[in-house]
């Protein structure tokens, strides 16, 4: 699907379902979450870390409501902790099948944001893996010199804000040595498609969402 | 047509380019100057990056309606996507390039700086070379009219920047201008024709004469021989059976040592000389057997092996962790080797012209000059091993002589053990004692 379109779908139904209580709900989304992972083959290891890290979210605040609370309500407490699941599978779901770069195409290209916004997200996602690394480096950069920087230790950040800014400073003019020029219209090489079918899933899953927020408990 | 008049450009209160006028005709145009004088700056001044993100100008620049991109001096940082593909087809999109007309583009980029097998791999995972050849490549799709390249061969080996230097040229021919900055004159006698000199804080146009004698000079620089012996002694490093890759297998070593004094190690661009490094350092992990004097590199605790073998990182600014240049040399003071008494280090930090940069925030020195604060850094510090990464890039000839000095006189005292990667054998030959040549995922130390 479009991943603009995802995304969009992805926060309709997380912010519906914040709004409005469906046990029911939350696990048909959970399901159809977990059926789209596996269909588009996601790793095991993967899915398993998506299950495993927001357990301890969702298992506090189940502990909390049902088992700390003066008026336990398993109800409620199941509710709460299973949004936990449909944040994070939905979003999942949208970062699946979609890499960063045709996400920012496709907020440039399908909604119409501002180039500078799009390109904006994008040099923000590419930064990460950039700043692994460059912490990898800062850390055996301060061993060479007989420092040893723990992962607490403020000369890391101070270096890593100013390898950060370096790069935000270098970007910039990179990008407009590359005849990039804000506010000036591009063409488009790489389309991302926005076709009737992607609209016919996106209404289908919204209605059928909305249909079982109502219906259901 | 390219005309500057009057510019007058500062960073702070001293200006670093005063009432410079001069005219860039179309052709193939080269820069020459030494360590920090402004080449960089008066390209990002050319290409509309000045004083947009930097200093103040006064003066104008007329390029006459022609469009004009930039090549800089760390390609890396020059790079918004994560593959070339991707780079050249954000870059096509900005000049409204339409889609039907990109294959003609990317076909030409590719054949241009042949990297074809370079088009969807991870820029970050491309070593220096590649990364220069890259950013080229995206120029060439561009198609603009004015090339502004910033030492674009600092990284590549003799057969990439010889081949690359022809091309450019038969791009001047068809009436592009083509302004390049470099320290090393070898391949540009033929080809150039202007040669500008940085001269006291303006630009000046070297007359037939003049460039003759300059190239006369290189030729002679170069006619020099030089050899090599093969080294006896103990070993510092064993390899036994040792595989390195990252994105394909680089080395695949059955066996053999490293010794000491000084090597140089070469060979073509992307042959993974920086992974071997890496390795050394534990940055990336290695198959099979690496011994440091006889223990197991991977066993060794980090930073009891790191207070022994250290790096001389290929980007200078990897190195630094403080603000000013007065800083990083109390840091490295405070954990300094015999030979670098207080008096040693003051006369150094003159001879390298960086007394009067004491109190500059590092990132703001050039790069000839951060590359000068790097090396004495790292010679200060009390290491056995030093892995030293392109250590004469950037660097002009007076530079270059004074460095080699620095590390000579420095190992005279402490028989440290160096490791250089280079491109630059003529300049090095007389200082390294082995060769080692790295080619065909293999290492071997040769005469010649």
């Amino acid at each position: 699907m479009n991943p603009s379109l995802k995304f969009i779908l992805a926060f309709i139904i997380s912010l519906e379902i914040s709004l409005k209580a469906s046990l029911t709900t939350n696990l048909i989304v959970i399901v159809f979450a977990l059926i789209y992972l596996l269909i588009t083959r996601i790793r095991i290891k993967e899915l398993i870390l998506l299950i495993a890290v927001p357990f301890i979210a969702a298992f506090t605040i189940f502990a909390t409501l049902f088992w700390f609370s003066p008026t336990p309500d398993a109800y409620y407490a199941w509710n709460l902790s299973t949004r936990v699941y449909v944040y994070t599978l939905t979003i999942a779901c949208v970062t699946r099948n979609t890499t960063a770069t045709d996400f920012a195409r496709s907020l440039e290209q399908n909604l119409h944001l501002p180039s500078k916004f799009a390109y904006g997200v994008l040099a923000a996602i590419n930064i990460i893996p950039r700043m692994k690394i460059a912490v990898k480096q800062i850390r055996a950069a301060a061993m060479m010199r007989g420092m040893y920087l723990s992962f607490w230790s403020p000369v890391l950040y101070f270096k890593s804000i100013l390898v950060a800014l370096n790069s935000a400073d270098n970007l910039a003019q990179g990008m407009e040595s590359h005849g990039y020029v804000e506010g000036q219209k591009r063409s488009t090489i790489v389309a991302i498609p926005l076709t009737k079918k992607y609209w016919l899933i996106f209404f289908t899953l919204l209605i059928l969402v909305n249909i079982s927020l109502f219906i259901f408990k | 047509m390219i005309e500057i008049s009057d510019v007058t450009f500062s960073y702070e209160k001293e200006p670093l380019i005063h009432q410079l006028n001069m005219n860039i005709a179309p052709g193939f145009n080269l820069l020459i100057g030494p360590t920090g004088c402004g080449k960089s700056t008066l390209l990002k001044i050319i290409a509309g990056l000045y004083p947009k993100y930097a200093g103040k100008l006064t003066g104008g620049i007329d390029l006459h309606g022609q469009k004009a991109a930039m090549m800089f001096q760390n390609a890396a940082e020059q790079f918004t996507m994560t593959t070339p593909r991707e780079e050249i087809v954000f870059a096509l999109e900005n000049l409204q390039i339409k889609a039907k007309d990109y294959d003609l583009h990317i076909k030409k980029a590719v054949e241009f700086t042949k990297i074809a097998d370079l088009l969807d791999q991870k820029i970050s995972t491309l070593s220096g070379g590649q990364q220069q050849r890259v950013a080229l490549a995206v120029l060439i799709a561009m198609d603009v009219d004015v090339f502004l390249l910033d030492e674009p061969f600092a990284s590549c080996d003799p057969n990439t920047r010889h081949f690359l230097i022809k091309k450019l040229a038969s791009l001047a021919e068809t009436g592009r201008t083509i302004l390049l900055s470099d320290h090393v004159l070898d391949d540009y006698e033929q080809i150039c024709d202007q040669l500008y000199q940085f001269e006291g804080k303006t630009v000046k146009e070297l007359s037939a004469n003049e460039k003759n004698k300059l190239f006369t000079q290189n030729k002679q620089f170069h006619a020099r021989s030089y050899s090599f012996v093969l080294p006896t002694g103990t070993p510092v490093f064993e390899l036994n059976k040792t595989q390195i890759r990252q994105n394909r297998l680089l080395l695949k070593q059955n066996k053999l040592k490293i010794y000491g004094k000084t090597t140089l190690i070469t060979g073509s661009n992307g042959v993974g000389k920086t992974s071997l490094f890496k390795a050394m350092t534990k940055m990336i992990p290695y198959k099979g057997n690496f011994t440091y004097l006889d223990n197991e590199i991977a066993k060794i605790k980090y930073h009891k092996y790191l207070s022994q073998v250290a790096q001389i990182f290929q980007k200078a600014s990897d190195q630094f962790l403080t603000v000013t240049v007065k800083d990083e040399i109390e840091l490295s003071k405070k954990d300094r080797n015999h030979f670098f008494t207080d008096e040693k280090i003051d006369e150094w930090l003159d001879k390298l012209q960086l007394k009067q940069h004491l109190d500059q925030v590092v990132y703001s020195l050039s790069g000839g000059q951060q590359k000068k604060l790097q090396i004495l850094l790292m010679l200060m510090t009390k290491h056995n091993v030093l892995l030293i990464d392109e250590p004469l890039s950037g660097l002009d000839h007076d530079s270059i002589e004074l460095v080699l000095q620095l590390m000579q006189e420095c190992q005279e005292k402490l028989h440290q053990t160096f490791l250089i990667i280079s491109h630059q054998i003529d300049e090095l030959a007389q200082f390294c004692d082995y060769r080692l040549v790295f080619a065909d995922q293999q290492l071997k130390y040769v005469e010649e």
